[in-house]
């Protein structure tokens, strides 16, 4: 199992760098997931989405469809690619401390 | 910023001259013999074809070595067909010797048109794929071998298609393919409950399972999901949404084998492919319980079917009680269906063979 370095706090993170100790989430840990894909300054509509979807996950067990996700923040596909590199699943997820997506992704 | 979007290349750009020139005014084609076509459109214009096989699994330089052959003989052009064969295309006769010739040199069959075994539709095995119960690569060499001469041969009163998945999810045919290999699990999976909560949605796997075999954890306080095994039949479907259910197992994995699936609709309509052996274990690097079986099923269905007659249609003409006599297979209680449209499956007449 990988580490990363976040900060001076090391994480355990799989090999795609998806969070495996989910208790250990911070806003820092997700400014620094970031940074790792190049976007520096996260505004408020980053901070919308991620709450979004961390809030959903503690509801229910499971990340959003991307249907009912841009529904509910407002939020079109093609801005969540604009503000997420790697779309919601591999950026916005990932920041956001949620499993990794599965299944024939 | 890279372009995105911009979809494959237009395929009209990569056509041979004869192609473009003639095309939708194919007038008919007839097959010279085993790999070789010739097409004739109502300009008069000749095209010939020369199909090879190929491992499908490739390396660049493979494909450097079939360009040479394209630009020698075919103004650099050439395709590859929906079973992964290669096809070097060419107006002139003359050049179909030097194009056998040369791919021959290569190691490469000379066949798959007509009344013939073409490729094995296939897919990833141990190679790539994270949830294979069995090989795909090696299975399908092993086969290949086996029925060789079927391929470079007309021996056959029909097409016969084969095709291999490594586990149930079935990638590429097998669900409708004459002869079908299928990797398939005999053991339940092994929850790892320490990290299945931060690796997995837990309605996520719950709503994976087909027979409803998994719920959560007993124990409260255990954030994780338990598995009740004599309702489990070892689909893997909860370890393709969930890392912390593997279930592979080197001993309990293996092989089924279906049989009298098609896709045409020509004569009968298309069908899908039905059990004959449930379980055969993985003998790597050749199964040969795995070749001999369809070896055995292919010289039946040869000799016994009629001219156009595809397997499942033979076997529907003779009956499977005659099919199971005829090829040897046992049946077991393993061949009955038990899933939701079972009734379907079952027998509702007195008519059989004894
Ligand atoms: S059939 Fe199963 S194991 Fe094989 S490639 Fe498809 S998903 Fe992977
Ligand atoms: S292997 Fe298939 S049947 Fe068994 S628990 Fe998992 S999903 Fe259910």
């Amino acid at each position: 199992m990988a580490s990363i370095n976040l900060h001076g706090n090391s994480y355990e993170v799989d090999e795609d760098g998806f969070l495996q100790e989910p208790d250990k989430w911070t806003e820092d840990v997700a400014k620094a997931m970031a940074e790792m894909e190049g976007i520096t300054d996260l505004n408020e509509t980053h901070w919308k989405v991620m709450n979004y979807l961390r809030d959903y996950f503690k509801q229910n067990g499971i990340a959003p469809m991307v249907r009912k996700l841009t529904k509910d923040t407002g939020v079109n596909l093609k801005e969540m690619y604009e503000l997420f590199p790697q779309g919601p699943a591999n950026s916005a997820c990932k920041w956001a401390g949620l499993p990794k997506p599965t299944g024939c992704v | 910023m890279a372009r995105t979007d911009i979809g494959p290349p237009d395929y009209r750009l990569m056509l041979p001259e004869t192609i473009t020139s003639n095309y939708g005014k194919w007038k008919y084609h007839e097959i010279l013999k085993p790999g070789v076509m010739k097409h004739v459109s109502e300009t008069g214009d000749e095209l010939y074809t020369v199909r090879a096989g190929s491992p499908r699994l490739v390396s660049i330089d493979f494909i450097r070595d079939i360009c040479d052959i394209a630009d020698k003989y075919c103004d650099g052009h050439l395709r590859f067909t929906s079973r992964f064969n290669i096809e070097l295309m060419t107006p002139k006769k003359e050049n179909v010797d030097g194009i056998i010739g040369d791919l021959k040199k290569l190691g490469l069959p000379i066949g798959g048109i007509g009344d013939c075994i073409s490729n094995i539709v296939h897919t990833q095995g141990w190679i790539h794929c994270h949830s294979a119960a069995t090989d795909a690569s090696g299975l399908v060499k092993s086969i290949m071998d086996e029925l060789y001469e079927y391929f470079t041969e007309f021996k056959l009163h029909a097409k016969l298609r084969i095709a291999v998945a490594c586990c149930i999810n079935m990638c590429g045919a097998v669900h409708c393919s004459d002869l079908a290999v299928v990797g398939i699990h005999t053991t339940p999976p092994k929850v790892n409950h320490e990290k299945l909560a931060s690796t997995c949605e837990i309605p996520s796997v719950i709503a994976s399972c087909p027979t409803g075999a998994i719920r959560r954890h007993s124990d409260k306080n255990i954030n994780s999901v338990e598995v009740r095994e004599e309702r489990c039949m070892y689909c893997g479907n909860c370890y393709t949404v969930c890392p912390s259910m593997p279930l592979a197992d080197p001993d309990g994995d293996g092989v089924a084998i279906y049989v009298g699936g098609k896709v045409s609709n020509s004569r009968k309509p298309p069908m899908f492919s039905r059990l004959a052996v449930p379980f055969i274990p993985n003998n790597p690097p050749r199964w040969p319980e795995v070749t001999s079986i369809l070896k055995k099923i292919v010289e039946v269905y040869a000799r016994d079917s009629k001219k156009y007659e595809r397997l499942g249609e033979w076997i529907q003409r003779i009956g499977w009680e005659r099919f199971f006599a005829l090829t040897n297979i046992p049946f077991t209680e393993q061949h009955i269906d038990d899933f939701t449209y079972a009734t379907e499956t079952f027998r509702a007449t007195t008519q059989f063979k004894w």
